[in-house]
């Protein structure tokens, strides 16, 4: 027995609480017609030699999948009377366990592909995985996902290289790839080498290498041998600006690439020797010339586009802004406060360095970051505590950011991968559970029309279809428990629209049994869809029509597979009469207007297929597993269905074009 | 450190066992219910799989009585049903609060459902029922509604309802309601003698 419906007799009891006040009385209560086995029996399951039992209760608590529904029945041994499964016994433990406990568990030394295959036999989704294994689940799964596509991407690549047939591509290629190409390999050391000799040229030309003639003071190599360096200089440039030219030529995307961190890197290290041309070699400019040369050591950072790990710090600078910033507002805050305390302690000294607060920051620093230089020294008392306390708390105050920022970087680098990755999953989820519970709302709207209708034919005594005898009645119970609800509060249960997104809307129109005008005979589908359809809807449906389909939506779990499904009509069916409430209340009158059905705006047939208990720790989620068949033309109320004249005889399956909802949710 | 004791004996209550409970026997279950011995099991497994130590708490009994009104909210209900059921004062009910309840209000005479019943109006337990604790709990029914209903549940709904039925059950109009008005109110309408016994289970 489904373990919530093991309270279903202390619901109803509770129930007595609205006998006083009801407005109306209550309606009797459902008969069985026809007792199942009070005993529920075991089930002996085989799997690859080691056995396992349970109740059948216990597997048909979900019976969109393999073992809750007939499709068991493919693998019955009739001679040992069990089930043999030729799959692997340990993971079908965790199978098993779901049935029981309702959570399915990933185990984690399992391989993740073999987990996804048993799965899929047995027509579990993997959505259903419970909240404790769920995000270990897919961290794996998108691993395993990313190093398929790897895969793929490379082998493609391979692949592609001969069908590039654009220069363009090819050269863009070539240098975002340089292990691809030979010509790619060698340009990329070309470079990298002219990178280096640049940034050593420009420092070796500082180097003093004998005396400046008739004057004092040592000359730099870069004005003895000017010649030299200013014909390596332009080599370089031109070495740099060709690459900048061929990349800008080769690149796919010229806009973003001139925005690109790297292309303005490439522009301002040989800007420079653009601009110096153009300037004479002037005293006037020669400041402005000098500042510019200083620019040239940007050409350093081209070297991020050969070192994967230059790239990677950029990044972690720029992701940490926050944490250096915070580190640069408390170290002046520092500096500041410290700078003032040492003003006023020193400036009333004889001679002394702390001309000013700001002439003070230049000590605070020094001895804040333990450096000590020694150029700025407090002369009194007061100065010398302060300066103590100083560089105490400098320590301090540097050394406790920086762990703070190395482990914020690694945090922050994982999490903002994740975070992304929740949120997506978390809306997808709240949609999903909106869903159910709207829908399973609407699907006990619709079984209460159509067991309406069933227990007035009943009281009327006409014939009915005998698929009707599997009716659960728990299931009959759990709806006599609403109407009861119902009729105590003189209200109705409608049904609400659920669109696609979930969100449920108030319907528009009032409850089709209101209006009597709507006449039963001009909807024939819709009857025939609601009396038969629901007739023989058992409380744990037996429908794996579309599991295969279930395989398909591996790649992102958060889609619901939506297939509508019209609505079927079963071969024998009572006449369309209309019943109106008040001869429902008419308990045993014989039923003048004979037998009817109440379903018309509710139409498509829908069941609410099981509700599995939720973790007590749980409380905000509830665990549902629904299918709901919604009419064709979902979303609206009105339903028309699209093939009325052609009865199927068997309800069960369903045919591949037809729309089906098939929701499990967490 | 001095802090650190502290927080040692708070990680330790959190892992003080919860309290874990044996109902009695079935026969003797059987005997003092009117349930039979395989209708007491069938009722303790499901009851053990929600709560596996053998006490309900209030919230998972909140969560339980909402699956089986899925459109509304149960749990002002549930909160005040839950308080029907003599507890000890850990706030948790076990299997033979449980079972006695549910033979006394399900399976028990008219008298007994009744008691019940005024038991549920009765909020403070003074033996009265005002007309402020009815119209709490009837609101706590119209909440199980929920919003697809027609005509649509509105913040007056509960108080119109209350005013029609209060002074039809108060007999004597002092403005409360007694254990005695009630039965006899509930004695003298056929039809809802005929619906306290519509709520039985077959099991």
């Amino acid at each position: 027995m489904a373990s919530v419906a093991a309270w279903l007799p202390f619901a109803r009891a509770a129930a007595i609480g609205w006998v006083p006040i009801a407005t109306h009385p209550l309606p009797p209560a459902p008969i069985p017609k026809d007792r199942r086995k009070a005993d529920d029996e075991k089930l002996l399951i085989n799997v690859s030699g080691r056995r396992f039992e349970t109740w059948r209760n216990t597997l048909e608590k979900y019976p969109d999948t393999l073992l809750g529904s007939n499709e068991r029945e493919f693998f019955y041994d009739e001679e040992c009377k069990e089930y043999f499964f030729d799959r692997d016994p340990d993971i079908f433990r965790h199978i098993l366990n779901y049935y029981r406990t309702g959570k399915l568990h990933y185990p984690k030394h399992e391989c993740l592909t073999s987990y996804d295959e048993e799965l899929a036999f047995f027509g579990i989704l993997p959505d259903v995985i419970g909240d404790c294994c769920y995000e270990d689940y897919r961290d794996r799964k998108r691993e395993n996902a990313e190093r398929l596509m790897d895969d793929k991407l490379s082998e493609n690549g391979d692949q592609n290289l001969q069908q590039l047939t654009n220069i363009r591509q090819k050269m863009w290629r070539a240098f975002e790839n340089p292990h691809t190409s030979t010509a790619a390999l060698v340009f990329y050391y070309v470079t990298g080498f002219f990178i280096a000799v640049s940034v050593m040229a420009n420092v070796v030309e500082t180097v003093p290498c004998g005396l400046r003639p008739g004057r004092a003071g040592t000359l730099p190599c870069g004005e003895r041998y000017k010649i030299v360096f200013f014909c390596l200089d332009t080599a370089c440039v031109m070495i740099f600006t060709a690459e900048y030219l061929l990349r800008l030529f080769a690149a796919p995307d010229r806009c973003k690439f001139v925005r690109s961190v790297m292309s303005i890197i490439d522009v301002v290290a040989i800007l420079p020797y653009y601009i110096g041309l153009g300037i004479t070699d002037n005293d006037d400019v020669s400041g402005a010339f000098v500042t510019l040369r200083v620019f040239r050591v940007f050409r350093i950072f081209k070297f991020s586009r050969h070192s994967q790990g230059l790239r990677i710090l950029g990044y972690t600078l720029k992701s940490c802004a926050s944490e250096l910033g915070f580190l640069v507002f408390s170290l002046a805050m520092a500096i500041i406060i410290f700078a003032t305390v040492m003003f006023y302690a020193e400036k009333n000294v004889e001679g002394t360095n702390f001309t000013s607060i700001p002439a003070a920051f230049w000590y605070t620093i020094v001895t804040m970051t333990t450096l000590g230089y020694g150029d700025m020294v407090p002369e009194t008392i007061a100065g010398k505590i302060v300066g103590g306390v100083c560089s105490l708390s400098g320590v301090l105050v540097i050394a406790l950011p920086v762990p703070v920022i190395v482990s914020n970087f690694s945090r922050i680098y994982h999490q903002n991968q994740r975070a992304d990755k929740r949120k997506a999953q978390r809306k997808a989820r709240l949609a999903r559970i909106r869903i159910a519970k709207a829908s399973s709302g609407a699907a006990f709207v619709s079984k209460k029309k159509a067991a309406e209708a069933r227990i007035a034919a009943q009281e009327s005594g006409l014939e009915i279809d005998d698929n009707y005898h599997q009716e659960d009645i728990f299931e009959l119970q759990h709806h006599h428990l609403l109407r009861c609800l119902e009729k105590t509060t003189d209200r109705e249960f409608v049904e609400m629209e659920v669109p696609y997104n979930g969100q449920p809307k108030r319907p528009g129109s009032p409850s089709p049994l209101a209006s009597p005008t709507h006449s039963a005979a001009s909807h024939p589908g819709l009857l025939h869809a609601c009396c038969g359809r629901c007739c023989g809807q058992r409380y744990q449906k037996h429908q794996r029509g579309a599991t295969p389909e279930s395989t398909a939506h591996d790649e992102e779990l958060n889609d619901i597979q939506i297939r509508m499904q019209s609505n079927r009509s079963p071969p024998s069916e009572p006449t369309p009469d209309r019943l109106s409430r008040a001869s429902l209340n008419q308990t045993n009158s014989g039923g003048g207007t004979g037998a009817g059905t109440g379903g018309t705006g509710g139409g498509g047939s829908a069941s609410l297929v099981s509700i599995s208990k939720p973790n007590s720790t749980t409380s905000s989620t509830m665990t549902a597993s629904v299918v709901v068949n919604l009419p064709a033309s979902y979303p609206g109320s009105e339903v028309e269905p699209t093939s009325p004249a052609s009865p199927s005889a068997s309800p069960a399956t369903s045919p591949d074009q037809q729309p089906e909802v098939r929701i499990s949710t967490l | 450190m001095f802090g650190g004791k502290k927080k040692e004996e708070e990680l330790d209550e959190f892992n003080i066992h919860v309290a874990r409970h044996r109902p009695e026997e079935l026969a003797k279950l059987a005997k003092t219910t009117k349930f039979t011995r395989k209708e007491i099991q069938l009722i303790y497994r499901g009851f053990k799989q929600e709560c596996p130590t053998g006490m309900v708490d209030e919230d998972s009994f909140k969560n339980i009585f909402s699956q089986f009104f899925p459109q509304g909210d149960a749990s002002q209900y549930a909160h005040y049903v839950f308080n029907t059921i003599k507890h000890n004062h850990t706030g948790k009910i076990s299997f033979e609060d449980f079972l006695g309840i549910l033979s006394k209000v399900s399976r028990g005479s008219v008298q007994e459902k009744l008691q019940w019943i005024f038991g549920l109006y009765d909020l403070n337990g003074d033996g009265l029922i005002t007309k402020n604790e009815m119209l709490d709990v009837v609101t706590s029914i119209y909440e199980m509604l929920g919003r697809s209903t027609e005509p649509q549940v509105d913040e007056h709904s509960a108080k119109e309802h209350v005013e029609k039925i209060f002074h039809q059950i108060d007999a004597n109009k002092d403005g409360v309601v007694t254990i005695d008005e009630l039965v006899e109110w509930c004695s003298r309408d056929e039809q809802i003698l005929q619906s306290l016994d519509t709520l039985d289970t077959v099991l």
